[in-house]
């Protein structure tokens, strides 16, 4: 199984999202609360070792699909050293057999600022998508 | 405040009495333009970054509140606390650009000259060390400039300004009165002499014009404690013997500076070593501190001595003994012109232990010490104000009072006076003295013999 | 909108601190210049020696006898300064930034630390505010300008609180954060916050004249 797929995903989860995001102005409290039953699906951050945001929310299918992303590789890269290999894709593995929590002499991206650079640079690129920390690390 | 009204833009103006007849016909005189040219000139170009950063800096905090006798003795009211008193001055003026109004400057002089000693107890206070003192000194400067100073103080400016002495003291008074100090002392020590024009003395001693013109015992004293002590030295004849400078708290720093000036070269052309000078505090702030400044000096250009650190020095190293110490309890004013002024604070207390038997602390004392209300030219602005300086300085006399002490010593002339007046009005029935006088009346009245 | 987030998060944090380290060093060299051509005679009072002493004294938490009689509040002013510092420069979203930035990063503050901290610098900005309505010598200082300033250094923790905990409109709270903490930045030296730098200079001119004239202490 991938990685970002090992938890639950509630199918309802798109509408209910829209009404919580009003929820969330009308009722701060009540949404909050509202939220904290709501499982949204979200990447595994067990290998970090004291998280300080909760995981981010990440919709693979979704997001590919309304990003218009066929090719895995374009997020699922493969570096040998600093090139890139065209054409070789990793969704096999994890983020984290590569990108280390700390910059090493192998690879010098972090795993956080891996995600966020794969996430953000693009979302900034393309101007579309979250980029702020709390759009990805909603509050659990 | 009962009295405050509000004006159109409703910053506060104390509606002020009309006190004092030198700043009402000065008043009377100005006009606007002069009003605004004069303050822009003072406060643009008689001023450098030291003023900007004070006014540009100061965070409106208050705690420079503590520090000062005229809040506290005021209830806290706060038009007294030195921040305020800048607001109701400096900042109103800058606001304004100069267009300020009569009523503002009645204001503005009665505040800078009478309600605030200028002691700098406040720049202790403040964490960013903004001189208050300095500031308020501007505002006189500019009322000088405006011809709106106090009679009183103006007039001693005056005297300074022809006689070179703050009292009117004409030449021949001055040599006949140490002629007859001399004369009378030697009832007591058959050779003494008060020497004039000496030159190569080891000393020229000075004092203020208040001696000779009401106080010539303390001439006496201190001829008899030179005479004991076997020091080698002199008095100028000729004018420069005044080492007080009321000038320099009106603003006026012109003469201010000439009279530093005199004071120096009358010292040069005597060629004596250094110079010691009576218990005074402003004078001694005058030509070690501010004087010397305005004529380009550094520091001051000869040694300046005050009293207590001479007295020190004849007591340690055994001139003057001690025959029998002082019996009643006394208390110490640390006058800030030679505490927060000079450091002298610890010395005076090896002096007061050595001549007296039981010594009170009145608290704060040393450099936090507070002002006697008189300093910084308040007491010179004379009987108009002399009702507000006893309530201005409630806090000395409660300090005071703490003390239980029956002797109050005040090694500085205005302090003596602001003192008396204090322990007068508050019924405090205390006696206030120089260290002279208690030296004089403990000294073994022998004379000093190297190697006895 | 991203493009907009783009340039406040990114040339826009440039400017803001170039603006703020230049101003201040600006304001240095105009003082000193203004000093060299005005009052170049205060050079013969000053001493690095009394200078460092008194400044060294103030800094001390209830040394000077003004901290001593009024306790609470420089308590409450000494922890704001330098929650004002940690906090900003601690925080593991900044942290996150700048590293991504530079590949540079430092130890951070926990999260839920840093969010007490933040509430405690509120809580003295509250405490300087009430002050200056209820102390009267301090509200007779006091003028719409004092509150404005009070406000400004109020407003990035504010919004990055609130930003923090994702209560109510996430994205527009964030770009408040980021330009209340930029336009914070910027007034440091154009405001009366450059007693950042002003103060170490006035408390070294008066540390010299107490100490190297007077002989006597300034604190
Ligand atoms: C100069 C540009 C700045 C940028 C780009 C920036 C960025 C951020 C970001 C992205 C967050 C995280 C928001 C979240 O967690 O959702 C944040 C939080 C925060 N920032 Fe800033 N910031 C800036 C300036 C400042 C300044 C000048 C201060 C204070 C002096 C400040 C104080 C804070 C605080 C107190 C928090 C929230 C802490 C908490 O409650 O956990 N920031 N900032
Ligand atoms: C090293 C840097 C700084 C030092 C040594 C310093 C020192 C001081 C001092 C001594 C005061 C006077 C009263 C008090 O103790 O609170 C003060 C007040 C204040 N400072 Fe600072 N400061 C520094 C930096 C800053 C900065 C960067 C800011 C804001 C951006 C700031 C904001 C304030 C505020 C708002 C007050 C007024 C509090 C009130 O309203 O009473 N300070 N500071
Ligand atoms: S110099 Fe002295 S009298 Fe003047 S405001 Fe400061 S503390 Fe008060
Ligand atoms: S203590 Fe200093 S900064 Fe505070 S109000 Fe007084 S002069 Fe201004
Ligand atoms: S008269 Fe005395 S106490 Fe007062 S300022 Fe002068 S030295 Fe200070």
């Amino acid at each position: 199984m991938k990685p970002w797929k090992r938890k639950s995903i509630n199918r309802e989860s798109k509408m209910k999202q829209k009404v919580i995001f009003m929820g969330f102005i009308l009722f701060i409290f009540t949404a909050v609360y509202a939220f904290s039953n709501t499982e949204l699906e979200r990447l595994d951050n067990s290998v970090f070792e004291k998280p300080q945001r909760p995981s981010a929310v990440f919709e693979h299918d979704d997001h590919n699909e309304m990003a218009e992303i066929d090719d895995c590789a374009v997020c699922h890269h493969v570096y040998e050293g600093k090139e890139l290999v065209e054409d070789e894709s990793s969704e096999d593995s994890l983020c984290s057999d590569c990108h280390s929590l700390k910059p090493d002499q192998e690879n010098s991206i972090s795993l956080s600022v891996a995600y966020h650079k794969q996430c953000r640079d693009c979302h900034f690129e393309e101007n579309k998508g979250p980029v702020l920390c709390g759009e990805c690390h909603i509050k659990e | 405040m009962p009295n405050e009204i509000k004006t159109k833009d409703d910053s506060p103006v104390v509606k002020e009495r009309k006190t004092d007849e030198a700043v009402e016909a000065g008043l009377a005189r100005l006009t606007p333009e002069r009003i605004k040219n004069t303050i822009n000139q003072v406060l643009q170009k008689e001023t450098g970054p030291r003023f900007k950063a004070y006014v540009e800096t100061c965070m409106h905090c208050g705690l420079c509140a503590e520090a000062c006798l005229y809040f506290l003795s005021n209830d806290r009211d706060p038009a007294f606390s030195p921040a305020g008193k800048v607001k109701q001055t400096i900042w109103e003026m800058l606001e304004k650009k100069g267009e300020v109004s009569i009523d503002f400057l009645r204001r503005a002089v009665h505040i800078a000259q009478t309600q605030c000693n200028v002691c700098k107890r406040c720049s202790m206070y403040c964490p960013f060390g903004i001189d208050i003192a300095y500031l308020m000194l501007l505002v006189r400067r500019i009322c000088h400039k405006l011809e709106i100073t106090p009679l009183y103080i103006q007039d001693t400016v005056n005297s300074h300004s022809a006689t070179m002495n703050q009292m009117w003291v004409k030449e021949d008074e001055w040599i006949d009165t140490l002629q007859w100090q001399e004369e009378d002392a030697r009832e007591e020590f058959e050779n003494l002499r008060i020497p004039l024009d000496k030159e190569g003395a080891d000393v020229m001693y000075s004092v203020i014009a208040p001696e000779p013109k009401f106080q010539a015992g303390l001439l006496y004293q201190a001829a008899t404690i030179m005479h004991a002590a076997g020091i080698n030295w002199t008095m100028p004849s000729s004018p420069g013997w005044d080492n007080s400078n009321m000038a320099m708290f009106t603003g006026d720093n012109e003469i201010s500076g000439r009279i530093a000036r005199t004071f120096y070269e009358t010292a040069a052309r005597l060629k004596v070593k250094r110079i010691v000078m009576g218990e005074c505090g402003h004078a001694f702030r005058s030509t070690y501190d501010v004087g010397n400044r305005w004529i380009g000096w550094a520091m001051p250009p000869f040694e300046v001595v005050h009293a207590l650190e001479f007295y020190h020095e004849l007591l340690t190293s055994g001139r003057i003994k001690i025959a029998q110490k002082f019996k009643k309890t006394v208390t110490l004013h640390d006058p800030c012109n030679v505490s927060r002024g000079r450091g002298l604070h610890d010395m005076a207390r090896e002096v007061t232990n050595m001549l007296c038997e039981s010594f009170i602390e009145m608290t704060p004392n040393r450099e936090h010490n507070f002002c006697c209300g008189a300093g910084g030219g308040v007491i010179n602005c004379g009987p108009p104000y002399k009702g507000e300086r006893m309530v201005n300085n409630r806090v000395k006399a409660e300090q005071l009072k703490a003390t239980g002490a029956e002797v109050l010593i005040a090694p500085c002339h205005n302090c003596h006076s602001g003192l008396e007046d204090i322990v007068h009005h508050y019924d405090l029935n205390m006696e206030v003295k120089f260290l002279g006088d208690i030296i004089y009346e403990t000294m073994e009245k022998k004379i000093y013999k190297p190697g006895e | 909108m991203n493009a907009f987030i783009d340039f406040i998060m990114g040339p826009m944090v440039w400017i803001a601190f170039l603006i703020f380290i230049l101003g201040l060093i600006l304001k240095i060299v105009l003082i000193i210049k203004d000093v060299n051509a005005r009052e170049s005679y205060i050079y013969s009072y000053m001493t690095l020696k009394h200078s460092l002493r008194s400044i060294f004294a103030w800094l001390i938490p209830f040394f000077p006898q003004s901290t001593r009689q009024s306790p609470v509040f420089y308590s409450i002013s000494y922890i704001f300064h330098l929650l004002l510092f940690i906090v900003p420069i601690f925080l593991t979203s900044h942290i996150v930034l700048v590293n991504e930035a530079f590949q540079v990063s430092w130890i951070a503050l926990d999260d839920g630390l840093a969010d007490i901290l933040t509430v405690m610098v509120v809580l003295a900005l509250v405490f300087f505010t009430i002050r200056r309505v209820m102390v009267p010598e301090v509200k007779y200082l006091t003028s719409t300008k004092d509150y404005i300033l009070i406000l400004i250094v109020a407003l990035p923790f504010i919004t990055g609180f609130l930003a923090y905990h994702q209560f109510f409109l996430y994205r527009p709270m964030v770009i408040a954060h980021v330009i209340s903490g930029e336009i914070m930045l910027i007034l440091i030296p154009f405001s009366r916050f450059s007693h950042m730098i002003v103060a170490p200079l006035t408390r070294a001119y008066m540390g010299s004249e107490f100490g190297n004239v007077r002989h006597a202490k300034d604190w």
